[in-house]
């Protein structure tokens, strides 16, 4: 048990924690920021806490979250934790490197699978695992993108393992978001611990916009030096409406709608302006595949745009990211990413995967069901955190129904060994308790490759709890990279 | 600039521009009623009837009393120019348009629906009531103090500028009609002098008013004022010539102008203040039409294509 001020800590358990030790013995780099909070009474902690709110409120931070059963969704402040999350310089190195590699060859896993599908071919991948999946679009057909990319902006999630290494959970492929509350916790913390930043070299992530900009327009077809792009919304009342309109505006560019755009019989992509019809190069879509293009994808969409995958089909628009990427976005196809690394880049992969089960391999799933207190059972196709069954909390007469329910679809289901997400010290209830916590950081690929500094931090702000979802109770930090 | 950006920035500005107004409205129409004898006051009716809501208020209430009136006027939901609804749908045009405006702005905006909305449940008193609508004035200032000091002068702010003075023209119409539409009464001259002090102070208009215009205080003078003074910004005349200098920094012009360049020679020829009020309510009919063309030579030149 330590107990220093209001700092709430004891040994047990065996998730890493990033501020102390073994036998507490606390980390040299958290050693500033540890005599930083025991100088401060409980007051002061609330101080900043309050301070942090209210930042928070006036620059009008907020996310949408949805009642199950309604269609009513109400705006909530963004949660901050002022307790920064701390990575060394040297390790997020090593993370950045590890995070373009796997880009790089899951770029060339998803154009591969539209041409020669080679990779498919040399290790015998099941045909319900990309080919028939509702990811694979036939309209990408021998499609070849520029630069070879088609998940443009990425964002992966991490966590530490109990060996304190990084290990990748998942890579976000479609329209990952966040980064615009990266980008503000940094704002907020500025304002509300300025003492704190003096005391170490803390790495600037505000580059961010104007590097997706410089991305964005990298992969124009367009002859023109500047090209015009637009950022297109399904509208204000997305959960991630707050980000859409916070990159707009950093990166001065339009946020449109379905409705104000439009394909012309030359098949280019216009907008409609007050000056008319403006032809439009790149579009940076937050809307996913099916809801692009009422004539190919959902046709009820009303938040697409008619004739849109034509035109980029002919190459008269560019989208990012591209339609049809999803298909390396799936938890099955995860467990394939160090072979990618291994087969198109010929290098040995530098960030851990975690073992990933198949619940269709019959051998796999009886393992699974043989050892499911040690594991966590995850639906290929959810995200969000939602459908996430983790064994060790189930009852014993829970198990079956669930073994059952997976049979029936076993394709849908993929089986993971439970890893303790390592914690952090976080503010909770006045006193300041370990946390756990996971880490997005976002991959631009473009003619360069770029990823942030750190990333977004989320935090499971309930004690124990390893949900970090904003829309199911998680907090965020800021994520600080140190020299 | 997006067709649909600029059609949200010309409705947020026409709606807290409106909501001003009717606040305006309601709040010189309550002070006239305590300085007139009840039996020669003019009532609520006209109000209505100038806001062309007396049949939809009709359709749920059987007279014009006072708390009825302004409670229709000021919160009523259903009451699509109600200024609680005006509020609301100023605030979700601004939802679209948030990263065009300053950061001040929309705080203002956010601060003038919360503050006026928080009253809405609890019954309030006279007192109360007038605050609170003076309160929805000053913001609505405050609102557009901001945008002129700190908004480059470009597209959006082309869009706020047409939105708040077409609206601003219309509701003159308005609340002149409001007092014009009545039977010539047979009051003493003082009571009638009354009628259009009000009506000056309802636009901000007093001051200005008399630094043009000395001695008694008579209708074809005002009247006169309030349509065809150059200078004043609350006059029918002066509103115009915003709209077009609005229109001279926009593309696509040539319909928008000549029609104002018409519309501004027909106000100046005109001899209003000599008219009875039957002439009077004829012009007004035929001034809102026009302006209503000015608002879809809009609509047709930049929101729809």
């Amino acid at each position: 048990m330590k107990k220093d001020g209001l700092i709430n800590y004891s040994d047990e358990g065996n998730s890493y924690d990033e501020f102390f030790g073994d036998s507490l013995k606390i980390r040299k780099h958290a050693q500033k920021t540890l005599n930083f909070l025991s100088s401060l009474k409980l007051e002061e902690l609330k101080d900043i806490n309050s301070a942090t709110i209210s930042a928070i409120q006036s620059m009008g931070i907020t996310f949408r979250v949805y009642q199950d059963d309604s269609n009513s969704s109400d705006n909530r402040t963004w949660p901050l934790d002022f307790i920064p999350r701390l990575i060394k310089k040297e390790e997020w190195k090593m993370v950045e490197k590890g995070l373009i590699q796997r880009v790089k060859a899951l770029n060339m896993f998803i154009e591969d699978c539209y041409n020669k599908k080679k990779f498919l071919e040399e290790f015998k991948i099941d045909d319900s695992l990309v080919l028939k999946t509702s990811a694979y679009k036939k309209y990408c057909l021998n499609k070849k993108l520029k630069h070879g990319i088609w998940s443009h902006i990425c964002g992966s999630d991490l966590i530490k393992g109990e060996d304190g290494d990084f290990y990748v959970l998942e890579d976000n492929l479609r329209v990952p978001s966040g980064v615009s509350y990266m980008l503000e916790n940094r704002m907020v913390m500025k304002r509300v611990l300025p003492d704190l930043f003096n005391k170490y070299g803390v790495n600037p992530v505000d580059d961010y916009p104007s590097k997706l900009y410089e991305t964005l327009a990298s992969v124009s077809n367009a002859k023109t030096k500047s090209p015009e792009i637009v950022l297109l919304t399904p509208g204000i009342y997305n959960s991630a409406y707050f980000e859409h309109s916070y990159l707009a505006q950093q990166m001065g560019i339009d946020l449109v709608e379905g409705s104000d755009l439009e394909v012309g019989k030359d098949n280019y992509v216009y907008k409609k302006t007050i000056e008319g019809l403006q032809r439009v190069h790149v579009i940076y879509r937050r809307i996913d595949d099916d809801f692009l293009d009422p004539e190919v994808g959902n046709p009820e969409s009303t938040i697409g745009v008619k004739g849109l995958i034509k035109s980029w089909s002919q190459k008269k628009v560019s989208i990012i990211n591209a339609p049809g990427c999803g298909i390396a976005d799936d938890k099955a196809v995860y467990s394939y990413v160090p072979d990618m690394i291994n087969f198109y880049l010929k290098e040995k992969p530098i960030l851990k995967n975690i073992d990933t089960y198949f619940m269709n391999n019959k051998e796999h799933r009886e393992f699974v069901e043989k050892n499911i207190h040690n594991m966590v059972i995850k639906p290929v196709a959810e995200s969000g955190g939602y459908g996430i069954v983790i064994g060790k909390d189930l009852k014993s007469n829970e198990v079956a129904p669930i073994f059952r329910k997976i049979k029936n679809n076993p394709r849908n289901f993929v089986a993971q060994p439970y890893i303790s997400l390592s914690t952090s010290p976080t503010f909770s209830n006045d006193r300041i308790e370990p946390r756990h916590l996971d880490l997005r950081p976002f991959i631009l690929s473009g003619l360069k490759h770029y990823v942030t500094v750190g990333g977004l931090t989320r935090v499971a702000l309930k004690k124990g709890s390893s949900i970090v979802n904003s829309s199911q109770g998680g907090g965020s930090k800021d994520t600080w990279v140190i020299d | 600039m997006l067709s649909r950006d600029a059609e949200h920035l010309y409705w947020l500005a026409r709606y807290i521009e409106r909501a001003e107004n009717t606040g305006r409205l309601i709040n010189v129409n309550v002070e006239m009623m305590l300085d007139f004898p009840i039996d020669k006051s003019l009532g609520w009716e006209p109000i209505l009837e100038a806001m062309n809501s007396k049949d939809d208020y009709l359709v749920n209430h059987k007279s014009f009393n006072e708390s009825d009136v302004i409670h229709y006027l000021s919160r009523e939901k259903n009451n699509l120019n109600s200024i609680a609804s005006c509020l609301s749908f100023a605030s979700y045009n601004s939802e679209f348009i948030k990263d065009d405006l300053p950061r001040s702005a929309v705080e203002e905006l956010n601060n003038i629906e919360m503050n006026f909305l928080k009253e809405m449940t609890t019954s309030v008193s006279k007192r109360k009531r007038a605050k609170n609508i003076y309160e929805v004035i000053s913001s609505s200032q405050r609102f557009f103090g901001i945008i002129s000091d700190n908004f480059s002068r470009g597209y959006a702010f082309e869009f706020l500028r047409l939105g708040r003075f077409i609206e601003r023209a219309d509701m003159i119409t308005r609340i002149v009609d409001s007092i014009c539409t009545s039977d010539e009464k047979e009051g003493t001259i003082d009571l009638s002098t009354l009628e259009w002090v009000n009506l000056l102070k309802t636009l901000s208009a007093h001051q200005a008013y008399r630094k043009v215009s000395r001695g008694e205080i008579v209708k074809d003078s005002v009247i006169s004022f309030l349509f065809k003074d150059d200078s004043f910004p609350r006059s029918i005349f002066r509103c115009l010539t915003i709209i077009k200098k609005s229109f001279q920094n926009l593309p696509k012009n040539d319909e928008a102008l000549l029609f104002i360049d018409k519309f501004l020679e027909n106000l100046k020829s005109s001899r209003i203040g000599k008219y009875d009020n039957e002439r009077i309510h004829v012009f007004i009919d035929s001034t809102q039409k026009k302006i209503s063309t000015i608002d879809q030579l809009i609509q047709k030149s930049y929101f729809n294509n």
